[in-house]
């Protein structure tokens, strides 16, 4: 999960402009700047990074980053 | 009201051009009359592979990662450049009644590179990998939206798109927002950053762009006998504008005024410049007019002056007809290329620069002055001349042309 949620890290500090300090697994997507056009952006990124499909009803501004490691782990496990 | 030609400020400027980062450096390598054509990595292998770039631009560090993932590059010039306007005019946003500040954006191709990369992942990857936000990046109206949102300006906002002559006209039409009280600050300016693969080969297609690919740095000759083309360029200029007796009572520095502005189609082709340059005659007129000065007031003139044979030949002739053999031309395309939106918005803010300090920069490579130009162009290097009035020219295709009279300020 600590993997996961490094891994998360690396990606939203790379590509999404967020700044390391703002990243915690308790930040939500919505306070990490992530709108609703950048979660759908996100979903692409995440597809090639983990190797999963997250659909828009997954995901909301309100999640936490813990919450989507979580799911991201629940979806590799399903594969 | 009646109007003069003193009544509209330019109080603020901001510049990112290929001659450099921030009004200073760029004035000092603009005077300084070098190309700065080179080679471009982007366009490597294409049959013209240099351009003009703004050297050094890196979004992240002058904006921040949380805005720069998500705007395009002509976004982003746009946005540095209205900062730095802001600042040089003296202005703070948290303060002001942002509801007063408006944005006039010219801009001619919006965000081609995030258009061209999102149409290579439809093609090679399908339609579900493309890029939510390619329309929020790639649409002209962008940059406009940007420099609101970042500078609290909630005004009226809009995006001229009159192709070269783009910058131009929003500075143009920002003048009459604050004549007609709709606005007391306004941002205005122009922006383009289109050297991408498809564009530098649809130019070099229209033969429109010089192909002197061994020696990129004496590519950009305008009114030389040899030029043959311009060279594809970027950039962002932005002004600050207000009406002179606000910031007068404010205690603003005016750097000089933006006096006039005339504006007009050719309605004769597609591209080619009416080599009778009726269009732009009347451009002139009508802003000569507007301003309050007649054909024999004007010292200086920046022209369009692209480096192509057709435009420098229709421009300098049109020139000698309406202004005579006085005032004094430049052309800055010579160091900086062609930024398309943004060439308007280059110059008009160079044409500032020249009315306040007096100094007419040289237009770079302009050895042998072309039999078709019976015009009086600046070589070799700066030419001090006191400088009442100028005119900053700018034509785009489609027949758009923009003219702007900028007024040496008055005593206070």
């Amino acid at each position: 999960m600590n993997d996961i949620i490094e891994r998360l890290g690396d990606l939203l500090t790379a590509r999404f402009g967020v700044a390391p300090a703002d990243f915690s697994a308790e930040a939500t997507l919505g306070d990490l700047d992530l709108d609703s056009l950048g979660l759908v952006e996100f979903e692409l990124v995440a597809e090639k990074e983990f190797g999963i499909k997250i659909s828009d009803e997954e995901i909301s501004p309100q999640n936490t980053v813990s919450d989507l490691a979580d799911l991201i782990v629940s979806k590799a496990a399903a594969r | 009201m009646n109007w003069s030609r003193f009544d509209v400020a330019v109080t603020g400027i901001g510049m990112l051009t290929p001659a450099g980062i921030g009004v200073n450096t760029s004035w000092a390598n603009i005077l300084a009359g070098k190309s700065l054509a080179a080679p471009d990595p982007a366009l490597a292998g294409l049959p013209v592979d240099f351009s003009c770039r703004v050297p050094g631009f890196d979004a992240e560090t002058v904006l921040g990662p949380k805005l720069a993932w998500k705007t395009d590059r002509y976004t982003q010039l746009a946005m540095a450049a209205a900062r730095e306007a802001v600042a040089d005019a003296g202005l703070d946003p948290s303060t002001w009644d942002g509801a007063r500040v408006g944005v006039v954006i010219g801009n001619a191709l919006g965000g081609t590179p995030t258009f061209e990369a999102q149409h290579n992942v439809f093609r090679d990857e399908g339609p579900d990998e493309v890029s939510p936000l390619t329309i929020p990046m790639m649409m002209t109206s962008m940059a406009a939206g940007y420099v609101a949102m970042d500078l609290s300006a909630t005004g009226p906002n809009l995006v001229t798109v009159t192709a070269c002559a783009s910058g131009g006209t929003a500075i143009g039409i920002a003048r009459e927002l604050l004549r007609c009280g709709k606005c007391d600050v306004v941002l205005a300016g122009g922006s383009e950053a289109s050297v991408t693969p498809l564009i530098a080969s649809t130019f070099a297609q229209m033969k429109a762009l010089s192909r002197r690919t061994e020696e990129p740095d004496r590519a950009s000759r305008p009114f030389d006998a040899d030029r043959n083309g311009f060279v594809l360029g970027e950039g962002s200029a932005m002004l600050v504008l207000e009406r002179t007796a606000d910031a007068r009572a404010r205690s603003a520095p005016v750097r000089a005024h933006l006096s006039g502005f005339g504006a007009s189609a050719d309605a004769f082709h597609a591209t080619k410049p009416d080599p009778a340059g009726v269009g732009v005659q009347q451009a002139i007129e009508m802003a000569l007019a507007d301003a309050g000065l007649c054909p024999d007031e004007i010292d200086h003139v920046n022209a369009h002056g692209t480096s192509t044979q057709l435009n420098d030949a229709a421009e300098a002739s049109m020139l000698r007809r309406v202004l005579g053999e006085r005032p004094a031309v430049t052309s800055v395309k010579g160091v900086t290329g062609h930024s398309l939106g943004g060439a308007g918005a280059i110059e008009a803010a160079c044409t500032v620069l020249s009315v306040q300090h007096g100094v007419v920069p040289p237009t770079a490579n302009l050895e042998h002055q072309g039999p078709d130009i019976d015009i009086d162009v600046v070589a070799g290097a700066p030419r001090e001349m006191p400088i009442a009035n100028a005119i900053s020219n700018s034509f785009g295709f489609g027949g758009q042309n923009a003219v702007l009279v900028v007024t040496a300020a008055a005593a206070t």
